[in-house]
């Protein structure tokens, strides 16, 4: 990676950065309805902490991640989705191409594997799709798709990076979702994307010969971890 | 609040279902309303626990067969243990986040899931783990608390992760489209209530 700036990388952390709670007027007090709910809620986090870390070594976060920066608005948020669809579509689409159905036979699969990794492409797209649309009809600007380093070099890399990428993406849909709560139509179909990146991370860990459902309830990942974890991915716009 | 829970309403639901082979308009009617919104987060969550009662005890027939491997060459005995620990833990979490919120956690039921043999055990797994997540999906915008949010979402995650699984492992796609489809309490409801015999 060259000293370049990286532009989306700064934009996940730009996002990040200016919602710092002391800037911002959401807070996880206004948030909680009443004390009752307050109480539950540490009995939910309780939960979350039992799960501990994930087989691919994914900490569970301690706090709620509404203890975390936030973000301003549903816009913020979706953007900070597509982000990772953008990320994602990216690479099925250019990892498919040049690794070929040859390339995953190669590992042993049947050729249906190589198919259903077209599936998830497709899927992939399609949320990119969904969500630039969401953005515009909200008056937002959507984030376009920047340029990535994967960092595999074969078809084993590929699938490996394939269930680190939708890990990712189901624990930070998760970690999102509580910024949807004032829009509930939004928050429904954050979560009907949701189910199917976990769909597509049971199946990238059969691939991997990994537990497909390693914990009973799943880590969630804060924005800032997510940055952590795939920031460094974005090379460029 | 309202006078009647949801989930009193989907067990006059079954009941009626039982005696008459229909539900009344009333009952229907009010579980339209619940579907709108529930009253509370104690709603919601036992709504989650009355179908994790159910999962929890559809696994507990896993022992009785004997299924082999999955196309990846996993046992698929073993998987499907993992999957039944799970719901276990989902139904003591849900039960202690209901107590917590000052509610009464509902109780497991009585269950015939009318599974004959491996098959049919699979084919009954896949069903009931897409319909928990269709299920969780259709009732998340309705939590109220973000933390209750956040742990539905990992429960929802990892149902969506045993659904995708059972349905490798029946020979459907593990992920047939590229969004989930919600549903509503009453959607649920026609899906679990032949496997539900006696209320609680």
């Amino acid at each position: 990676m060259t000293s370049h700036q990286l532009p989306h990388a700064a934009r996940l952390q730009h996002l990040i950065d200016r919602h710092v709670f002391r800037h911002n007027a959401l807070s996880r007090r206004a948030l909680l309805r009443n004390g009752a709910v307050a109480g539950g809620g540490l009995v939910a986090i309780s939960i979350l902490g039992a799960s501990g870390v994930g087989a691919q070594g994914m900490a569970t976060p301690e706090a709620s991640p509404m203890d975390e920066p936030a973000f301003m608005n549903d816009v913020d948020v979706l953007n900070y989705a597509l982000t990772l669809e953008h990320l994602e579509t990216a690479f099925y689409r250019d990892g498919l191409a040049k690794i070929g159905a040859a390339g995953i036979t190669g590992l042993g699969f049947q050729e249906g594997v190589f198919d259903r990794l077209g599936e998830i492409a497709a899927h992939e797209a399609a949320h990119v799709e969904t969500l630039t649309s969401v953005i515009t009809q909200l008056g937002g600007t959507p984030v376009a798709e920047a340029t990535y380093d994967f960092g595999y070099t074969d078809a084993a890399g590929f699938v490996m990076t394939s269930m680190v990428l939708e890990n990712i993406g189901v624990s930070a849909y998760n970690g999102a979702a509580p910024y949807l709560q004032q829009s509930p139509d939004l928050l429904t179909a954050a979560l009907t994307i949701h189910g199917v990146e976990a769909r597509h991370a049971s199946y990238a860990a059969l691939l991997n010969g990994e537990n497909p459902f390693p914990d009973a309830v799943n880590p969630y990942l804060t924005p800032a971890q997510v940055l952590e974890q795939a920031g460094p991915l974005i090379v460029g716009s | 609040m309202l006078a009647r829970t949801l989930h009193a309403d989907l067990l006059s639901a079954i009941a009626e279902h039982r005696a008459s082979g229909a539900v009344s308009p009333g009952t229907r009617a009010r579980l339209a309303a619940a579907q709108q919104a529930f009253t509370n987060d104690v709603d919601v969550v036992n709504y989650a626990l009355t179908l994790e009662h159910l999962e929890s005890a559809f696994y507990k027939l896993a022992s009785q067969y004997t299924f082999g491997n999955d196309p990846f060459g996993n046992s698929i005995d073993e998987w499907l243990g993992v999957i039944g620990s799970h719901e276990d833990a989902h139904v003591e979490a849900l039960t202690g986040v209901v107590t917590q919120l000052g509610g009464e956690p509902v109780a497991a039921a009585e269950y015939d899931f009318k599974v004959t043999d491996a098959a049919s055990f699979l084919t009954t797994a896949a069903a009931v783990e897409n319909l928990g997540v269709a299920a969780y999906d259709g009732a998340g915008a309705s939590i109220q608390s973000p933390d209750i949010l956040l742990a539905a979402g990992g429960i929802v995650a990892v149902e969506a992760r045993h659904a995708a699984y059972l349905n490798v492992v029946t020979g459907a796609s593990p992920f047939p489209a590229a969004v989930e489809t919600p549903k509503t309490p009453q959607e649920v409801l026609e899906v679990a209530k032949p496997f539900i015999v006696s209320g609680m």
